[in-house]
């Protein structure tokens, strides 16, 4: 008995020892935007020990939620604040400056597998729409489609809504997963699946197809002649106060460093033109 | 059993300097006890109060009974209902896995096995009962899902045998013991007869069935097969451990009288333990139906998350939602500083979650509490 | 027979975990893993992985001389011929960097994980398959998916500089990479690099270590006076079936249930904390075992016998007196057994610190910022880890690390239970 408060208040101790971070920054918000912020926020803390950096990605439209009221500093979103989200903004006084800090495109990828290699944007609607059901359809072996999209509370999703399917409904059978991650991990251990990923996220075990005869590359995105496009957002309570370590942190995008980041991770330097 | 002789009130003797002490003391003990009263009561009122504005703004009628769940449309729909079909698939598949299963092994862990076998098997149930739930998840993402889907055909086969293969031995005994005792015959040589004769017919059924099993492909690997396996494998400890609980309960003169009369063993546990103890097997069912309908990390990690209702409703292959896998999920988006509803339906879910594990609760309870009267306060 | 399928599904289930998970602590580390850890961690001596390095420096060398002579041929090829060469040359050269680390010459890169190769053995060995054969699909059968087929990549370049590389690289491997087996047992106390590609999951273990012994802070006081209260003075009548039947009714509210409380109360209504915290993620989880300490103490005083009250109160001691002094102690292992098995169920839940507690990535907290500050743990990681990480089949061994650690932790707590019933029994029944 004895034994274990000792062990337990040693443990505790130790854990004390561990970590002197005094500053704070707090980030929430997509899991598109996810790596880019977890890889600045490691860079930043490397240079600069006296701040702790914690990183959340719970989606975009929590980002928003929680930059609103308050308990995060950052948020991290792949489409813009929607109108209710600025009222509630203006309504409790937090005024959202929206950072622009990569470009991206939404990827559709399919198993490597998979004979097909492009489809249209109406192909794509029509798929999610339930309508084109089959793989036969799209010139593929005669298997299902099976399809899967962002949970609802994805930007990602938002602007897959926006640009493909033009505001209709999503069939019903479509799964749902919750981060480009995940979409990627089920679409490479399913052979008929479709999914979209930011284009970040593609990497070789999956297969990205060509939308209207474009495939999805930086240069293409940057160009902006791959259709499905967009820009990826950090938004902070007002400007950041000037030299402070959120103004830095906020502002990498604009280094160097920060750029090579987001070129490694895969996105597109805003910059790069 | 015994009543508790409560030995600690005091004496008419005692001054009232002491009386007012001691008065002082349980009515703080009885303050923090309540003190669980009183997070019920809050939880209900906190749950109840965010989820009022739901039934405020779109009624009832759309929940309960469309099928359209968008909630980020414009406009949205919150139409539940595959929703809560989902929920009751997954509880309802899990279920028929797990009850046969888990009376069978509390029966022979109560009455058929030795007891130092029993000694061994009951940290095993422990043991997985302790495990937590997003270890089962991962093992149900990582490990499960890709097998199914690859070798979708041999796993239900397989299943299948499992399942089948005991309950038609054990009915074609039935069977055959009931033709035997109509023909009055040589009793033994007709039932091997009639066992050998049925057996035949049940066989080549059971191969074409596994024929046909074989060939189904699983397309998708997260859906309402791979959930409702885990599920029961998590519901096992508890509805063995209660239902065990019961029969041992039932005592042992109940059995000592059976013996007595004249009973085999077998005659015994069916016609005179289960029933005694039926209204714990009732009660270790429940219980186990609140846990599978109130798991929330394996169900999120693997049921697919599509809110249909499968085509046709039986259709274990396909992927489904539940409640608390939406609840989890949705979360993020949902808006709390504008009200909007998509935070509130969240709310609405989980009230529909607890007011049913009230009920399970208060069924379980009335059924005990029933049995008990009936058996005179055993 | 149902045993038997119960004990299977136990096997099966831990079986896979325990093997992949081992992987994560014990495996074939490269020395790029060494120069990490010394990079990184400061760990190791300089001089000896510097010798080391300098070794397997010379084992590479030939490797590197290969593509400079390629890129000085590349030059002087026509246009035709060097279109055609030049994107799998990069290709190539991508592929190389993640086997070996950055090739000479090359400025340092930002991110941590294209600074250095392979840390491990048999991911090396992967990257090493990926350079010598194209994966290419076989879509000639048009019923069904494409079939994996194995191109060797040396097919196309045959006749350049480039050739005799793949087979240089598969005899030498071993000797540009110097494979030791290593026991990272400090895989629990490193915090975790670059997203988790490398270092260790201590963050979530201490993460998991704040949110357990807060739990039992709030939950222990509670559920023994209850306990008490329930069991020596409480009445049966009216109140006192309420409060039971309040009790189980707690006991069987889902998970999630109990983390939207905590949402909707302690962060909306109450306060407790600005945002997310490991405080009000305790409190949450204290609700959930409340009913579990209430029960297993109740039990745990009742069994205790009738005698030493009498005993106690015989001598003279008030009924508060004898409690503390007398029933106490006595049910005391009982009482412990019940805490422990709570311990583990607090530590293995994850839906009550979702909305309340648990972030993904986060510095380990120092014991004051517990109380505003929310903190990774191992539940929700793994969970994190296993579907939301952007590289998800490449640290496969930190998820199964993390989910043995998760088992091992649970198992270890019910194992203390165990034993501590076995004594009481022993002390009870002689």
């Amino acid at each position: 008995m004895k034994l274990t408060i000792v062990l337990c208040l040693s443990l505790l101790l130790a854990g004390s020892v561990f970590g002197q971070k005094a500053e704070k920054i707090v980030i929430d918000g997509s899991t598109t935007v996810g790596p880019i912020a977890k890889a600045f926020a490691e860079y930043y803390m490397k240079n600069n020990p006296g701040v702790n950096i914690t990183v959340s990605e719970s989606g975009s439209g929590n980002g928003a939620k929680s930059i609103v009221n308050g308990s995060c500093q950052v948020a991290s979103m792949s489409r813009l604040m929607k109108a209710n989200e600025y009222e509630a903004a203006i309504g409790s006084e937090v005024l959202p400056v929206t950072h622009v800090v990569a470009l991206d495109g939404i990827a559709m990828i399919v198993h490597p597998g998979n004979p097909v290699k492009k489809m249209t944007v109406d192909q794509v609607k029509q798929v999610y729409l339930g309508k084109i059901a089959n793989w036969k359809q799209l010139g593929g072996p005669d298997k299902p489609i099976i399809i899967i999209s962002r949970d609802t509370n994805s930007g990602t999703y938002e602007t897959f809504e926006g640009k493909v399917m033009k505001g209709e409904k999503i069939a019903k059978n479509c799964e749902y997963v919750g981060s480009n991650g995940a979409i990627r991990q089920r679409v490479q251990s399913t052979p008929n699946a479709l999914g979209y990923v930011g284009i970040g996220f593609i990497d070789n075990t999956v297969k990205a197809l060509e939308i209207n005869d474009v495939y999805p590359t930086p240069e293409t995105v940057r160009k902006g002649t791959y259709p499905i496009a967009r820009p990826l957002y950090m938004i902070t309570n007002d400007y950041p106060k000037m030299g402070s370590h959120l103004y830095q942190f906020v502002s990498m995008y604009l280094t160097k460093k920060g750029q090579e980041i987001i070129e490694e991770i895969g996105f597109v330097p805003v910059t790069a033109y | 059993m015994k009543e508790k002789q409560n030995t600690l009130i005091l004496s008419k003797g005692a001054s009232r300097w002491r009386r007012l002490a001691s008065f002082c003391l349980q009515g703080t003990l009885l303050v923090v006890t309540s003190l669980s009263l009183v997070a019920v009561l809050f939880i209900i009122y906190y749950i109840a109060r965010d989820a009022w504005p739901f039934f405020q703004l779109n009624g009832l009628k759309e929940f309960f009974t469309s099928t359209h769940w968008y909630p980020s449309r414009h406009p949205e729909e919150f139409g539940a209902l595959s929703i809560f079909v989902g929920s009751g698939l997954v509880t309802l598949t899990s279920i028929l896995i797990a009850v046969p299963l888990g009376i069978a092994a509390a029966i022979c862990l109560s009455d058929i096995l030795p007891f130092h076998v029993r000694q061994m098997v009951k940290p095993v149930i422990e043991i997985l009962a302790a495990i937590p739930s997003v270890a089962f998840g991962f093992f149900a993402l990582v490990v499960f899902a890709p097998l199914l889907q690859s070798n979708g055909g041999t796993f239900l086969t397989i299943a299948f045998l499992i399942m089948a293969f005991p309950v038609s031995t054990i009915g074609l005994m039935i069977i055959s013991k009931l033709l035997a005792d109509r023909f009055k015959k040589d009793a033994k040589a007709v039932r091997i007869g009639a066992f050998l004769l049925l057996a035949a017919p049940v066989a080549w059924g059971m191969i074409r069935v596994c024929h046909i099993l074989i060939r189904i492909p699983i397309n998708s690997g997260t859906n309402t097969l791979n959930v409702s396996v885990i599920l029961a494998v998590m519901a096992l400890p508890t509805i063995v451990s209660v239902a065990e609980d019961a029969l041992q309960s039932a005592g042992r003169e109940l059995r000592e009288g059976s013996y007595a009369l004249g009973a085999t063993r077998a005659e015994t546990i069916f016609k005179v333990v289960i029933p005694a103890a039926g209204s714990g097997i009732i009660a270790a069912v429940i219980l186990g139906v609140m846990r599978s309908i109130g798991e929330t990390m394996v169900v999120w990690m693997a049921s697919g998350n599509a809110a249909q209702i499968p085509d046709p409703w039986f259709n274990i292959l396909q992927p489904v939602r539940t409640l608390t896998a939406t609840i989890a999920g949705d979360m993020g988006e949902a808006d709390q500083v504008t009200g909007s509803a998509r935070y509130h339906v969240l709310f609405a879910m989980a009230l529909c979650l607890l007011l049913f594990s009230f009920l399970s609760n208060l069924i379980s309870e009335w059924i005990v509490n029933r049995s008990r009267k009936k058996l005179g306060l055993k | 027979m149902s045993i038997v399928l119960l004990a299977a599904s136990l096997m099966i289930l831990i079986g896979p975990i325990f093997i992949n998970g081992s992987k994560a602590f014990i495996f074939r580390s490269t020395i790029e893993f060494r120069r990490l850890m010394l990079e990184e961690f400061a760990r190791g001596s300089p001089e000896r992985i510097e010798g080391e390095f300098n070794s397997c420096r010379q084992a590479r060398q030939p490797v590197f001389a290969m593509l400079a002579r390629f890129e000085a041929d590349l030059d002087r090829m026509e246009y035709k011929e060097k279109s055609g060469y030049r994107k799998p040359f990069r290709e190539l050269k991508d592929r190389l960097r993640l086997l070996l680390g950055p090739l000479p010459g090359e400025p340092e890169a930002v991110m941590l994980r294209q600074r250095f190769g392979q840390t491990r053995w048999d991911r090396a060995l992967l990257c090493l398959r990926e350079i010598q054969y194209q994966e290419e699909w076989d879509y000639s059968d048009s019923s069904s998916m494409g079939r994996k087929v194995y191109r060797p990549r040396i097919e196309e370049w045959r006749g350049t500089s480039i050739e005799p590389l793949f087979s240089y690289l598969s005899r030498n491997l071993d000797a540009m990479l110097n494979p030791k087996v290593t026991f990272y047992w400090r895989f629990l106390f490193d915090t975790s690099r670059d997203s988790h590609f490398f270092g260790g999951i201590w963050p979530e273990i201490l993460g998991t270590f704040y949110l357990t012994i807060g739990t039992m802070i709030f939950a222990i006081p509670m559920g023994i006076i209850a306990a008490i209260y329930l069991a020596e003075f409480a009445r049966e009548g009216g109140i006192v079936s309420l409060l039971r039947s309040c009790i189980s009714t707690l006991a069987g509210v889902p998970s999630i249930v109990f983390g939207l409380f905590g949402l909707a109360f302690f962060i909306n209504a109450v306060h407790l904390s600005r945002s997310k915290s490991v405080l009000i993620g305790s409190a949450t989880l204290a609700l959930l075992i409340l009913p579990t300490i209430i029960r297993s103490s109740e039990e745990a005083i009742r069994a205790v016998p009738q005698t030493y009250k009498e005993a106690a109160l015989s001598l003279g001691a008030s009924p508060i007196r004898t409690v503390f002094t007398v029933i106490i102690p006595a049910a005391l292992p009982g009482i412990l057994t019940g805490i422990v098995i709570s311990m583990g169920r607090a530590a293995g839940e994850t839906a009550p610190i979702i909305f309340t507690a648990a972030v993904s990535v986060g510095n380990p907290l120092k014991i004051w910022e517990t109380l505003s500050q929310p903190t990774p743990a191992l539940p929700w990681n793994i969970y994190n880890l296993a579907t939301e990480h952007e590289a998800v089949d490449q640290i496969r061994h930190v998820q199964y690390g993390m989910v043995l650690t998760l088992v091992l932790l649970v198992l270890l707590l019910n194992l203390t239970a165990i034993l501590l019933r076995a004594r009481v029994s022993k002390k009870l029944h002689g």
